[in-house]
């Protein structure tokens, strides 16, 4: 906990004096990154679905799409990213000092770390939530029946504080058993040492997946916290703000259009303007952004739209997570979820 | 006479209670009741845990399966060592392209070739060796692991390496072979035409450049990718931090350590700050300020390598401990050596290369190599920001979602190969101080 208060700080101070830096100088981040040919990626450590090295050493995930999605963009070729791996200790402070263009990892927005980081949070392209994951032998289907029951939560982490909190809310007289390592708390639960586990939904599914028994548990229905994940950039360019923003809105809009990365060339030929205008055939949306007409093309030819990254490596693709995306916010709003790209045009 | 006896008494064998195995057992595991029940707890608790791990580690284990899901299948309770073996190339390589990999052996082959002649007692010109070793190698080393365009400079550098690195082999068999080094064998068997010692130098000279040529424009062909560093990873890339850390420390420390117990308030000053400061700091936190707070004193959009960045961090810091354990090592010479040394006229650097350096260097091997040891251990921090070493490869296992929370199985694999490292380099130390003891045992 100290560790991280520490780091938050630093990145905090750095905030500020990169703040004042940026205003001072002349070159906007995408001349930089189009000087470099290459952009600078920051994900996370190794976590399935989101960012993750295969055997063949390559990084891959839902927050790697990303990356690779603003890269296409930029240079009409996916490959050109540099990926930087870091710890959720430092993150906030190597995007700060430079190191990278941009944060693609889970990183809750919330008010303090958007207004006192120096930092845009731009808007969120995966809704997670707080839950718990029991044995399915307990009969236990309601979160609020585990009253005084044994839960096993990451230590340091805003999982362990809101625990504490559901548990004071409902007076539930909740035991938390820490643990430093994932792997260690997974193993416990499923000994038995603790009567549920706690932790983002998405997570749970992801490693009950290294459960000997995956189809003996089951995740409760309650939600305890907002988990709003997005991209980050460094706040005084806004610029790039808006080209990082409108290439993430850019898939969530093809998805609504029905574009995708099979269809996309048939889909120039289209007469639907809000289609031609999103494949760069009419109008010119790009010139706001610096950009090639081809543009929105590039992300969901080499990428895909939204749906497609989000079945890829979180849905029910062959090495994805499994975590069913019907009915859940990570819908589109047409279908009830608050995924919504604001109209481009 | 009968009193004296003809033939001489053969010694006795010891009782049996000295030399059997139930004598010894006796002797040493069960000699009183309280000793017995030890013994025998302890031989259950070493039974258990054995065969715990035997069951679970190699009779359960599953060796050949796609994923973790398939182990389990296989076997729920076993160990799942398929993981590890699926990602064998990724702990010891990294991120580095699979096609690739033969640089990195070629690399470290090249390392170990270049210093086996050190350890060959009838090979002349070992200082010659350790020389080109430390300035040359580096170079070779670096181009052949990162490859792609390389300037005048390094291409200059690596052709100086090709050469030591010929002239080195062949010294080597020459003095194996005859017991001479280069420069004589070649002297002998040219005989009398070259008597002066000054066209022979001419001629070795000459012998050297022609090579250097050679190799110079050989290597002009050698076309290798680039790999940049950002896909160096595992067991090579902390091999590469904490070798370069080990190769600095030592004449890092030795020097700070000169510094700190020199005459000159400038010298003194500086050094001891600089060993404080870096003894006060903790490693994670030297890596921390050279990766993520340095950048912020540059200008923008100039971006340092994170990699030697953290290379240099780890010189500093382990530079400073060695720095204390060389200090602690010349303490231990009684002020007699340095008088002496000044009697027969010896200056500073003589007394302290020829007198006190000798001596105290021997009475430091077990802490020196203790600070190599603990400098390949620390390396693993790296992982915290941002490098995949080792442990960073390591722990990925368990996030694949092939291998998902397979995590003790990699462990288990890494503190192996820490482990065989570790003992490699205690045992050499042994070898080191048995060999380098003079009479002077206590």
């Amino acid at each position: 906990m100290k560790l991280t208060t520490f780091f938050t700080s630093v990145a905090a101070v750095t905030g500020i004096l990169v703040g004042g830096m940026t205003t001072a100088s002349a070159e906007s981040t995408l001349e930089i990154v189009k000087k470099r040919d290459h952009l600078r990626c920051q994900i996370g450590k190794p976590s399935p679905g989101f960012y993750t090295i295969d055997a063949k050493g390559d990084w891959d995930g839902f927050y790697v799409a990303n990356c690779q999605a603003i890269a296409a963009a930029i240079f009409g070729d996916k490959s050109k990213v540099k990926y930087q791996s870091v710890g959720s200790q430092v993150r906030f402070t190597a995007l700060a000092n430079g190191e990278s263009d941009l944060l693609s990892q889970s990183a809750t927005m919330t008010m303090s770390r958007d207004s006192q980081l120096g930092l845009d949070f731009l808007q969120t392209n995966f809704y997670d939530g707080q839950g718990f994951m029991v044995r399915k032998d307990s009969g236990i289907t309601s979160a609020l029946q585990l009253k005084g029951a044994k839960v096993c939560v990451k230590t340091g982490s805003t999982s362990e504080l809101n625990l504490a909190d559901f548990s004071r809310k409902h007076n539930l007289k909740i035991s938390a058993v820490t643990f430093e390592d994932f792997n260690v708390r997974d193993e416990t639960y499923v000994k038995g040492g603790c009567d549920a586990l706690t932790n983002d939904k998405s997570s749970l599914a992801a490693n009950s997946a290294a459960f000997p028994k995956p189809k003996d548990h089951l995740i409760l229905p309650e939600t305890l916290s907002k988990e709003p994940l997005g991209l980050v950039v460094r706040q005084g360019d806004s610029d790039w703000a808006n080209l990082v923003r409108w290439s993430l809105n850019a898939m969530v809009n093809a998805e609504e259009l029905g574009v995708n990365s099979q269809n996309v060339d048939e889909m120039r030929k289209s007469d639907n303007p809000s289609i031609r205008r999103l494949l760069g055939v009419e109008g010119n949306l790009h010139d706001g952004i610096g950009l090639d007409k081809d543009w929105a093309y590039n992300i969901i030819k080499q990428i895909g739209n939204y749906g497609e990254n989000y079945e890829r490596y979180l849905g029910n693709g062959e090495k994805a997570l499994g975590i069913t995306r019907a009915g859940t916010l990570n819908a589109l709003w047409t279908n009830g979820g608050l995924l919504y790209s604001p109209p481009m045009r | 006479m009968a009193f004296v006896k003809k033939e001489i008494t053969h010694a006795r064998p010891a009782p049996l209670s000295e030399r059997s195995v139930i004598g010894w057992m006796h002797k040493h595991l069960f000699s009183s009741f309280y000793n017995s029940i030890l013994t025998i707890v302890t031989l259950y608790i070493i039974y258990i845990t054995t065969k715990g791990l035997w069951v679970w580690g190699i009779a359960d284990a599953v060796w050949i399966a796609e994923s973790r899901r398939e182990c389990f299948d296989i076997s729920i309770d076993g160990a799942c060592w398929a993981g590890v073996i699926a990602w064998m190339d990724n702990i010891f390589y990294g991120r580095y392209p699979k096609d690739e990999l033969w640089r990195v052996n070629v690399g470290i082959l090249l390392l170990i070739v270049w210093m086996l002649p050190l350890w060959l007692p009838r090979v002349k010109g070992k200082i010659f060796i350790a020389i080109t070793l430390i300035s040359f190698y580096p170079f070779l080393a670096n181009y052949i692991f990162l490859g792609g365009e390389s300037s005048f400079f390094s291409q200059f550098m690596v052709s100086a390496a090709i050469v030591s690195f010929v002239v080195i082999m062949l010294n080597a068999i020459i003095g194996v072979i005859q017991g001479q080094s280069i420069s004589t064998f070649i002297a002998t068997r040219l005989g009398s035409s070259l008597k002066s010692e000054k066209s022979q130098r001419n001629l070795n000279l000459a012998l050297l450049i022609i090579t250097f040529i050679i190799a110079f424009l050989w290597q002009q062909s050698w076309v290798l990718g680039e790999v940049p560093w950002t896909k160096w990873g595992g067991l090579f890339l902390t091999l590469v931090i904490s070798g370069i850390g080990i190769a600095t420390a030592l004449p890092g420390g030795i020097i700070l350590a000169l510094g700190r117990r020199s005459k000159l308030p400038v010298i003194k000053v500086l050094s001891t700050t600089f060993i404080e400061v870096f003894r006060s700091v903790p490693l994670i936190t030297v890596l921390f300020m050279a990766t993520t707070m340095f950048p912020l004193f540059l200008p923008e959009g100039f971006v340092l390598n994170k990699l030697a960045q953290v290379i240099i961090a780890v010189c500093l810091f382990n530079a400073a401990y060695m720095a204390e354990t060389v200090r602690g090592g010349l303490q231990t010479i009684p002020k007699g050596q340095y008088e002496g040394a000044h009697t027969i006229g010896l200056g500073y650097w003589g007394t302290m290369g020829l007198i006190v350096m000798p001596q105290a260097l021997k009475n430091m091997i077990p802490n020196i190599v203790g600070n190599f040891i603990s400098i390949l251990k620390g390396t693993t921090l790296v992982s915290i920001i941002g490098l995949f070493d080792i442990l960073g490869m390591l722990s990925s296992v368990s996030r694949d979602l092939s291998w998902i929370g397979l995590h003790k199985e990699p462990l288990l694999f890494g503190a192996m190969i820490f482990f065989i490292l570790c003992a490699l380099m205690s045992k050499y130390s042994r070898h080191l101080e048995a060999k380098l003891s003079t009479n002077r045992k206590t």
